[in-house]
């Protein structure tokens, strides 16, 4: 009988290592995340790795889903577990920084062949943290102001014209706050850049503590702001309330824009604008943990999901998100229908100008620490 | 011997056995993170201090304070609401109301929270459905329509989902009670409203405050409902537990924010505690 034991567990050893590996995905964000995984990247990915399959974990949206996927690689380090149970993961930007600089990742842009595709900035330094050859770009996402055509006919082109609309429409333009999503956080970022002087310092760097001081008079006015808005309860809160015709405008991430108007939950007449000096947008990062169980199939893995064709077809077409890779070889993949639907409303030029980067962390921390000081 | 009164070493040893799994379980997975939290609240980048203390007091005091009132009101309707849905099913004397009360209330029961915030968050809004239906009775003019997502919509959902927990233990206390009482009020020519409130509340009051306390514990706790129907400011403490973790991932003072919630909990446990004992001296 325990021979047979043995037997079977030693047949089940070797048949583990044959193939049929399971690759584990970490994924931050919503379900949209969860469902690019399993449903669009899986079935390739298996496909040409017949006998592999992948298992998709979303740990939530959010900065809350990067942040569980960092404790669980700070739990498993303390530990001193050698094989992680995470191959792949997606994390927001914020996070990418403290990860790589525990120690927690593999350095491994310049293993796989889409590592050279990357030309932006996003990929080496994040928030402030030099994160070079341990992430490679997902996608890029970005806020913008979505308006009601119907109901402003000269949307505000800058956020001092925003600021003198809403003072003459009291109530009409809404965002979430800072506590109830990203697309709040984004908005009073591109506040603190319009008004506060130094952007460039805060994506940039280096931190000075002095630098808050030069904030109150922003934060003043934005207090006096938001007194004239409605708070919406979250980033979905915020289009729900546009699609219900109960605000003219407000904040919301571009890529959630048109997903919802293409499945008909908003109204196909509302627009975006990108308002200068610009609004921040951030990236998602695919990471692989330095002591990941499967880590060369986790390579693979990245490197189709960073290929131009997947980008294009994917994250462009599926998706509504800016490709991660350059996208001139993205461009290549699509029918210029395709390609134009993601300048619908925002053009190249404005992104070139006006698609900011998030304050570096600790400036971050800092502004919305100030924010709930001064402006709550 | 005293081998009757006392059992031999080795059953003492069975018995301990016995409530080991349970007694780890308590202390691993309740007492430990607890502690772990509680202590956590004391210590700081510069070592052991109240720094955590004075940020929660510096950012979130109108918050602590907004919680408060925002339970405590609602604690407060769902007492007089169970005392009315309680006092019907007791004293009313259409049967068919009567059934048809005690077949409806129950069902909030078994929604979670979280469907609760789904639900008032489309429900309130100010186009929302219960806007519409108002303005297309024609009770209301479109543009006097206000949204109901703020404190209001977190005191409506929390009503709405808890009163029925305490309509449920309230009614029980009700149908238990000596009738003699009520029927000997009644021939004395007392009213029904008078009834409930001098002869049925008094005697149910020890099961009303268990309900509302254990209610206004379980609203202390609960996320979900803030954050879908008013995650703006002031909000309640957990959404700010939640926020302080996940955007600067804080547990100093996420951990400090917990503690303070504990000592209003164990605030509202102690007046309990205290009512119940003296009454039952």
């Amino acid at each position: 009988m325990k021979t047979l034991a043995f037997c079977a567990l030693a047949l089940g050893l070797t048949a583990g290592t044959a193939g049929a590996t399971e690759l584990t995905v970490a994924t931050a964000g919503d379900q949209n995340m969860v469902d690019y995984i399993n449903q669009y990247l899986a079935p390739i990915f298996e496909q040409q790795n017949p006998g592999d399959t992948v298992r998709a974990v979303g740990t939530g949206p959010g900065d809350a889903g990067s942040q569980k996927i960092l404790e669980r690689f700070q739990a498993q380090a303390d530990a001193g577990v050698t094989s992680w149970d995470t191959d792949v993961a997606v994390v927001h930007q914020k996070f990418a920084g403290p990860m790589a600089e525990k120690g927690y990742l593999a350095k491994f842009r310049d293993d796989i062949a889409t590592g050279k595709l990357v030309s932006s900035d996003m990929a080496k330094n994040a928030l402030g943290t030099n994160v070079d050859g341990y992430v490679m770009p997902m996608f890029n996402s970005q806020t913008a102001i979505a308006y009601n055509p119907d109901l402003v006919k000269n949307p505000p082109t800058t956020y001092a014209e925003l600021a003198d609309w809403a003072a003459k429409h009291p109530k009409a333009f809404g965002y979430n706050g800072i506590k109830g999503g990203m697309s709040g956080v984004s908005f009073v970022m591109g506040w603190v850049y319009a008004f506060a002087g130094d952007g460039d310092k805060l994506q940039q760097g280096p931190f000075d503590p002095a630098e808050a001081a030069k904030w109150d008079d922003a934060f003043a006015k934005l207090k006096a702001f938001t007194a004239n808005t409605t708070l919406t309860p979250g980033n979905a809160g915020t289009l729900d309330m546009l699609a219900r015709g109960e605000i003219a405008m407000g904040p919301v991430w571009v890529d959630m824009f048109y997903t919802w108007e293409a499945g008909g939950q908003l109204p196909p007449n509302l627009k975006l604008v990108l308002p200068a000096p610009g609004m921040p947008g951030q990236p998602m990062y695919y990471v692989i943990p330095k002591d990941a169980a499967h880590k060369a199939l986790a390579e693979k893995f990245v490197a189709l999901a960073t290929s131009p064709e997947v980008q294009a077809q994917g994250i462009v077409k599926k998706f509504n998100w800016y490709p991660g890779i350059d996208a001139q070889y993205v461009k290549a993949n699509l029918s210029p229908e395709d390609w134009s639907k993601l300048f619908t409303d925002i053009g190249p030029d404005d992104l070139a100008t006006k698609a900011k980067a998030f304050p570096i962390t600790p400036y971050n921390n800092a502004i919305l620490e100030a924010y709930e000081r001064q402006v709550q | 011997m005293s081998s009757v009164s006392n059992p031999a070493p080795s059953a003492r040893l069975v018995g301990f056995l016995l409530v080991l799994p349970a007694l780890a379980v308590i202390v691993g997975l309740f007492l430990m993170p607890l502690a772990i939290s509680v202590i956590g609240a004391f210590r700081t980048p510069d070592g052991w201090g109240l720094a955590n203390f004075t940020k929660s007091a510096d950012l979130y005091s109108i918050d602590v304070l907004y919680t408060v009132g925002v339970i405590g009101l609602s604690t407060l309707l769902i007492g007089l609401l169970s005392i009315a849905i309680g006092g019907y099913l007791t004293l009313g004397e259409n049967p068919r109301a009567v059934a048809l009360l005690r077949w409806l209330y129950r069902w909030p029961l078994f929604i979670p929270f979280i469907v609760v915030g789904q639900m008032m968050r489309t429900f309130l809004a100010k186009n929302g459905l219960m806007n519409n239906v108002l303005v297309a009775a024609g009770l209301m003019a479109p543009l006097d329509t206000v949204s109901f997502l703020d404190w209001r919509g977190i005191v409506i959902s929390f009503v709405w989902k808890q009163t029925p927990l305490v309509a449920l233990l309230v009614a029980g206390a009700m149908a238990s009670l000596d009738r003699g009482t009520i029927e000997a009020a009644r021939n004395l020519g007392a009213g029904r409203l008078r009834i409930l409130v001098e002869i049925v509340v008094p005697q149910v009051m020890p099961t009303l405050l268990v309900g509302l306390t254990l209610s206004f514990v379980t609203m202390m706790s609960v996320l979900s409902v803030p954050l879908m129907v008013a995650s703006q400011s002031p909000t309640v403490i957990t959404a700010d537990i939640a926020f302080r973790i996940n955007a600067y991932a804080d547990y100093g003072v996420a951990n400090a924010l917990g503690v303070i919630s504990l000592v209003i909990t164990g605030g509202v446990a102690w007046f309990y505690l205290r009512h119940t004992m003296r009454e039952r001296l």
